[in-house]
């Protein structure tokens, strides 16, 4: 038989080309990424049982998250079919709406997720999984050589890419009680900021919390509204990619063969509210909230606040919404989405007991809020590569980002570029009308973040070019130029592209009863129209849907290219890493300041930069006229 | 440095100063500006490349517009390096803002100050020195252009757009809210309420944008033709509204044989009064020419004030001019209240303002300056003092925000459907308001978003 390509080594004579430094969402896409690419890959974790842990919901995807666990799949990563083959209940969010802001949702199975992504790791070549918590950075001439570890091993590779988490001085609050550790029953990495101080990467705090989990058999449903799932479910995968002998699923323990279907035998989730009692509790105890007593003096996310926050600052409201959600199959723990917080154990205990359904509730797992140390990302260039140090790239949470999928679109780019800079090979820049992942990972660099970073479909400018369905056709060809899908993948990835674009060409010459085929779509938003040719009838569902899309849309999507068009002069004039902006006479000093801060790569970047007006825009171009 | 030369904009700017001028050169410049002139023109085809060519332009309405020379160049072979025409028109300012407007309503877009410079610039057309001569320039330029804006922040067109950019995003907010969140807690998507939002926004837009006639006004002035039969006190009234002895004044009719211009002092906006020679029947040769000049100034005129000798019986005037005294184009100045009046005057232009005054004192100037301050606000020529005044580019920017707001509302009649087709109207709106005054940072629309729903499960 023929063995893995893996291998553990210690010694600097042979370096990995890539060490990823933390196996969450972020950290095993970068590993998987590099080592699709060919590179020799490090992953380690502080604790291999957690491999892709959800630390928070159980769930994959909705609005603008989903669009980009699609875009991860498109780039080969593994988000999307892990979801797919573990999730419980399907939803396509926005299903009324149009196809550019319909976003596709999943509830897994909290622990299948996070097996099957171990197992993923397992068997893919050129990674080598270990468990220890790197301690430290070993940094030679500016640049990264290695890491050092808690069993005093130190590991060697010409690039490192650190995915902490929240586990970066991770302090946690649950009313006065504090405990170190990035989640509940896990540990803190507390020398690892040092190492990044010394090195002059500059780091900040954010704070984020989490629900209490509950015992399902102790929820009255009868009190509580049944949330269905999709009965024909949207996947996340293109694809499905699974072989034989490489199947996971807990449904088919000990069995290795195909059988699974994804998205059948759906659960439910529900949905109960806070009610006014709740309130008046969270307003008796509100001093005694970290949050609110000044324990906790970091930015947490707006978009997800604390249940204090919520009665608190929207106090007109009588009620507030949260839904129950099972973490598995195999388990009878719920999580309560919306009752974030961190007051004291025995307020949770009388807030939980409020709440219609949940008066006799047994708690499993309290809530709390974790504070964390981050880097701000305008520290980084777009490949995400750190500006202070070579070689060492940051992704997830340590950019200020929050979300599993924010933290895998990340990782991927940020493993691609490790194992791209290893290998000697052009760096991978998703454009803002390319990727979701690309307005992320642009936002990040060129504006930082004050809150916890989520993603939005509202943050793409370019939204209608972004819908889910066609992250294949937008990122086909990247995948192929760098490896990242097998060839017989990207083989259907092109095919599909060509079909998609040949029916929509023909869609504007042949016509039907009523005339022209695109014109007569684009009459009648809602039904199709008999007699469409067959072999556009024959195509599968997902690339009929997106030629309809196109068709329909025909007019909108030309009108974005043509934005995207008049902003890409200025994206496709660079501006050297090394120009000094203090030289620029005439620039004012706010605009000097900031864009030698970030250092944008092109004008187009530096235009989105605040702080920076036209006129500062005209003179840099200018002056980089001049230079050439 | 490449450009995607069919996805640029066409521009248009006139290209010599404003004010009146033997010729007027307007430039025009992009891939769209070959069509626009042959269209214009009415011609199959362009003009050949760099060959002066005569023609008369027609607006898209049909209407004659001007007597024209046209120069195309090539892309390629211009001053910014794209497709371009030049317009060379008659100086008047009315025709270079029609040729203008008739340009926008052909689908070009207002230039932006320095932006044919810049590309010039892009495109390459300028060597090193030239581009080093440009960065002073454009530097200077946009200091002057910032220190204007700044000064229009603060000012009312700055606060004005900020309040319709302000409730754009309010909708915007509403509009993402319900896509981006569609799970949470939020009050029923009803998408009328936000229609109504739109269309009330926009119309505030094309009303602000309406008020770029007065722009013309403001800075070319108005001309107010002085006229009435000999002797009634036309050069008095020129000589009280110029504050000094403009005009030479005589008892003997006829003394003023040809027109004669004076700027009119005290008046908030630039006001040039023409006094011209008084209509009557005979006279000699020179007399009659200089009638006749006097006809041709009144009938281009803005405003006509017909000055009359109240003591005297109403004046026998030619039909040519009684055709214009009409209201809102026309005032009666009575003249010489010293003395009784004439019987037959009352019922005379009775539709006109009438102002009795005796222009020989003071007071009479004085009265003057206000009837006609307030006849020219009457008659829409002149803006009222509160009033917020746009310019052209701005007016540009003003209608395309508006007309993307209304087709923003149009979506928004099919329920929630079409929602995001709505927010990327609205959104360019925002845009469109943002060249006026700055761009707006998608973060103010989140602030607003996260401040008005309560938003996280």
């Amino acid at each position: 038989m023929s063995l893995p390509r893996k291998e553990l080594r210690l010694g600097s004579d042979r370096p990995y080309d890539v060490l990823v430094c933390g196996a969450g969402h972020a950290g095993v896409e970068a590993a998987l990424a590099a080592a699709r690419m060919g590179a020799d890959v490090l992953l380690l974790t502080g604790n291999i049982d957690t491999v892709a842990q959800m630390s928070c919901n159980p769930a994959i995807g909705g609005q603008a998250k989903g669009q980009i666990v699609r875009e991860i799949d498109a780039l080969g990563g593994a988000m999307g079919i892990t979801a797919d083959v573990t999730g419980i209940q399907f939803r396509l969010l926005n299903a009324s709406k149009g196809p550019a802001v319909q976003a596709p949702r999943v509830q897994c199975d909290k622990k299948a997720y996070q097996f099957r992504l171990k197992h993923v790791c397992e068997l893919q070549p050129n990674l080598t999984l270990f468990q220890a918590q790197v301690t430290g950075l070993i940094i030679k001439n500016d640049k990264v050589v290695g890491v050092q570890t808690n069993l005093d091993l130190d590991f060697h590779a010409q690039t490192v890419v650190v995915t902490t988490g929240t586990f970066l001085r991770g302090l946690m609050h649950i009313g006065a009680n504090k405990n170190e550790g990035g989640r509940l029953g896990d540990f803190s990495a507390k020398s690892l900021s040092s190492s990044f101080l010394s090195a002059g990467i500059e780091l900040e705090r954010l704070k984020t919390g989490t629900p209490p989990r509950i015992l399902g058999s102790t929820i009255d449903f009868s009190k509580c509204t049944e949330q269905p799932g999709d009965p024909t479910p949207t996947l996340f995968a293109f694809h499905d990619t699974r072989q034989d002998g490489d199947l996971f699923h807990v449904e088919q323990t000990g069995e290795r063969l195909p059988g699974w279907e994804p998205g059948t035998d759906q659960v439910s989730c529900w949905m109960t509210e806070a009610t006014g009692e709740t309130g008046r509790i969270v307003a008796e105890n509100l001093h005694r909230s970290p949050l609110y007593a000044g324990e906790i003096k970091s930015v947490g996310p707006r978009y997800c606040p604390s249940i204090e926050d919520k009665f608190v600052k929207f106090s007109d409201k009588e009620s507030h919404k949260l839904f129950l959600e099972p973490e598995g199959r195999n388990t009878n723990e719920w999580y309560i989405n919306g009752l974030s917080t961190s007051l004291p154990f025995e307020i949770q205990l009388q807030m939980l007991h409020s709440i219609p359904g949940l008066q006799h509730a047994v708690m499993l797992r309290p809530a709390y809020a974790v504070e964390y140390d981050f880097a701000p990302p305008t520290q980084l260039w777009p490949t995400l590569e750190s500006k202070k140090v070579e070689g060492l790239f940051f992704a997830g949470q340590i950019n200020g980002t929050s979300g599993y999928e924010e933290a895998g679109g990340q990782g991927l780019v940020a493993g691609v570029n490790a194992a791209a800079k290893a290998q000697g090979r052009p760096a991978l820049v998703l454009g803002r009308d390319e990727a979701y992942i690309g307005v992320l990972i642009d936002d990040l660099v060129t504006k930082g973040t004050q809150e916890p970073y989520r993603m939005f479909t509202s943050r793409a400018e370019h939204r209608l070019l972004l819908n889910h369905g066609s992250a294949e056709l937008r990122l086909v060809d990247h995948a192929g130029a760098l490896g990242l899908v097998p060839t017989a993948r990207l083989e259907r990835m092109q095919a599909k592209r060509t079909a998609v674009e040949h029916w929509v060409e023909m869609f504007e010459k042949l016509t039907i009863t009523g005339g022209i085929i695109g014109e007569v779509l684009r009459r009648s938003v809602e039904a199709l129209p008999d007699g469409l040719p067959p072999g556009f009838v024959q195509l599968s569902r997902d690339v009929r849907e997106e030629i309809l899309y196109r068709v329909r849309y025909k007019g909108y999507l030309e009108r974005e290219r043509r934005q995207v068009a008049k902003q890409s002069d200025l994206e496709d004039w660079p501006i050297p890493a090394d120009f000094d902006y203090t030289k620029v006479s005439g620039l004012r000093k706010e605009a000097q300041m900031k864009l030698a801060s970030v250092r944008p790569k092109n004008l187009g970047q530096a235009t989105r930069i605040s702080g920076v007006n036209p006129a500062d825009i005209s003179l840099l171009m200018v002056l980089l006229r001049a230079r050439r | 440095m490449p450009l995607a030369m069919a996805d640029l904009d066409t521009l248009v700017a006139p290209a010599s100063a404003a004010g009146v001028s033997a010729l007027a050169l307007i430039r025009i410049d992009g891939p769209g500006s070959h069509g626009m002139v042959a269209a214009a023109l009415r011609r199959a085809a362009p003009p050949a490349m760099r060959h002066a060519s005569v023609g008369i332009w027609h607006g898209a309405d049909g209407a004659v517009i001007d007597q024209v020379v046209v120069t195309c160049h090539a892309a390629g072979a211009s001053h910014t390096g794209n497709a371009a025409a030049e317009v060379t028109c008659h100086g008047n300012p009315l025709i270079v803002r029609r040729l203008v407007e008739d340009c926008l309503a052909r689908g070009a877009r207002m230039a932006e100050p320095g932006e044919f410079t810049r590309r010039a610039f892009v495109n390459g057309r300028m060597d090193l020195s030239q581009a080093e001569a440009v960065a002073d320039l454009i530097h200077a330029n946009s200091e002057r252009a910032l220190e204007a804006a700044r000064r229009q922040l603060a000012g009312e067109l700055g606060r004005a757009i900020a309040g319709w950019t302000d409730g754009a995003l309010a909708v915007l907010a509403t509009l993402e809210a319900h896509i981006d969140f569609p799970e949470e807690d939020l009050p029923p998507e009803d998408p009328a309420g936000p229609r109504q939002q739109l269309i009330a926004l926009a119309r505030a837009l094309q009303a602000a944008a309406a008020t770029e006639r007065h722009d013309a006004a403001l800075r070319s002035g108005i001309r107010l033709a002085v006229v009435g039969a000999p002797n009634a006190g036309k050069s008095s009234l020129l000589n009280a509204l110029a504050g000094e002895a403009r005009a030479l004044v005589s008892a003997e009719p006829g003394t003023t044989r040809d027109y004669l211009e004076a700027r009119v002092t005290g008046l908030p906006l630039a006001v040039t009064a023409v006094d011209t020679a008084g209509l009557r029947e005979g006279g000699g040769e020179l007399e009659r020419a200089g009638m006749e000049r006097s006809l041709a100034q009144a009938e281009t005129a803005d405003f006509l004030l017909a000055v009359v000798d109240r003591s005297q019986p109403p004046p026998e005037l030619p039909a040519r001019l009684l055709a214009r005294l009409k209201p809102g184009q026309a005032a009666v100045v009575e003249n010489k209240s010293d003395l009784p009046p004439h019987p037959a005057l009352a019922g005379w232009l009775s539709e006109l303002p009438h102002l009795v005054t005796c222009l020989n004192s003071a007071e009479g100037a004085a009265a003057a300056r206000q009837v006609i301050t307030r006849a020219l606000e009457q008659a829409d020529l002149a803006p009222t003092g509160e009033a917020l005044i746009v310019s052209s580019r701005h007016a540009d920017a003003l209608r395309r925000a508006a007309d993307a707001l209304l087709r923003a509302a149009d979506h928004l009649k099919h329920g929630s459907r079409e929602t995001e087709l709505a927010s990327a109207e609205v959104r360019g709106a925002i845009d469109a308001l943002g060249e006026v005054v700055g761009r707006v940072d998608n973060e103010r629309m989140l602030d607003k978003l996260f401040a008005s729903f309560c938003i996280g499960k």
